[in-house]
């Protein structure tokens, strides 16, 4: 990985139409200020990853898989279910805090 | 599919006391207008998914089946948080309590002022399950909106796996 220092008011540049400017430190935070393409998709990490994510999620989801999941998660289900108030949906969240 | 488009916050009040749904694992239901939701920025990968209705069955406990209402055939399957990790810290940046209606530097009770749930990933075949940690689905239980708040710092994985049943009766 290319390391570089920089302060803020200053940037660096990537490929020919890229530029990202370093606008503000703060402690631990980083402003930085990015000018591209519009072509250029720009998405914070963690973002991307909970995209990529999400669509595996989705796309998860079956009854097959829906049943080993429940067959896994007996210990998960136990505790809850003795609330006995797992009807509603409202309820199904006082559940989660047992 | 009265629903399909409309996106309005009139929804909850103008349609039939039991609206029903298409869904990808419960084929048409009938829902109560207390578990839509809206969220105003869909999730990351699903932008134009602006409402979810939130299902449970007693035989699925503790399941709930997020229910996209544009997409039948979307749905995601989530577990409450804290049946995943006791501990779970969630935090909400004035962004997210904004999105969630909440008022600024509040700190809403999960169960109480919003629901916090992770969704699940079920690889299959020998791949065990996992829940994504690092961006729960949370909603404001009494506006009925909801967004996906990636915890930026948390230092949670989005792959955690769900936990053995040994760690799990120690931790109840």
């Amino acid at each position: 990985m290319l390391v570089m220092r920089r302060r803020a008011g200053e940037s660096v540049l990537v490929g020919d139409d890229i530029e990202i400017q370093v606008l503000q430190v703060t402690g631990t935070r980083v402003k930085l200020g990015i000018n591209a393409p519009a072509s250029v998709l720009i998405v914070r990490r963690e973002v991307q990853i909970t995209l990529s994510e999400n669509q595996t999620a989705a796309q998860s989801v079956s009854p097959h898989a829906i049943e080993s999941l429940l067959n896994a998660l007996p210990a998960l289900a136990a505790p809850l279910a003795h609330d006995g108030e797992c009807q509603e949906f409202d309820e199904t969240n006082n559940l989660s805090l047992s | 599919m009265q629903f399909r488009g409309a996106f309005g916050s009139r929804i909850a009040t103008s349609v039939p006391l039991m609206p029903k749904i298409r869904t990808k694992c419960f084929q048409e239901t009938d829902y109560a207008d207390s578990s839509l939701f809206h969220f105003p920025s869909g999730l990351p990968g699903f932008d134009r998914e602006r409402a979810f209705v939130f299902l449970s069955r007693p035989d699925s406990q503790p399941l709930l089946f997020m229910q996209s209402v544009l997409t039948p055939e979307l749905c995601f399957v989530l577990l409450p948080v804290f049946a995943v990790a006791p501990q779970y810290r969630l935090v909400l940046d004035e962004e997210a309590l904004a999105d969630l209606h909440l008022p600024p530097e509040s700190q809403p009770i999960i169960g109480e002022d919003i629901l916090c749930a992770v969704i699940v990933c079920a690889r299959g075949n020998q791949e065990p399950p996992t829940v994504n940690l690092l961006a729960p689905v949370v909603v404001n239980l009494h506006d009925r909106i909801g967004i996906q708040a990636i915890q930026t710092q948390s230092g949670y994985s989005h792959r955690h796996p769900l936990a053995a049943k040994e760690e799990l009766a120690s931790c109840s």
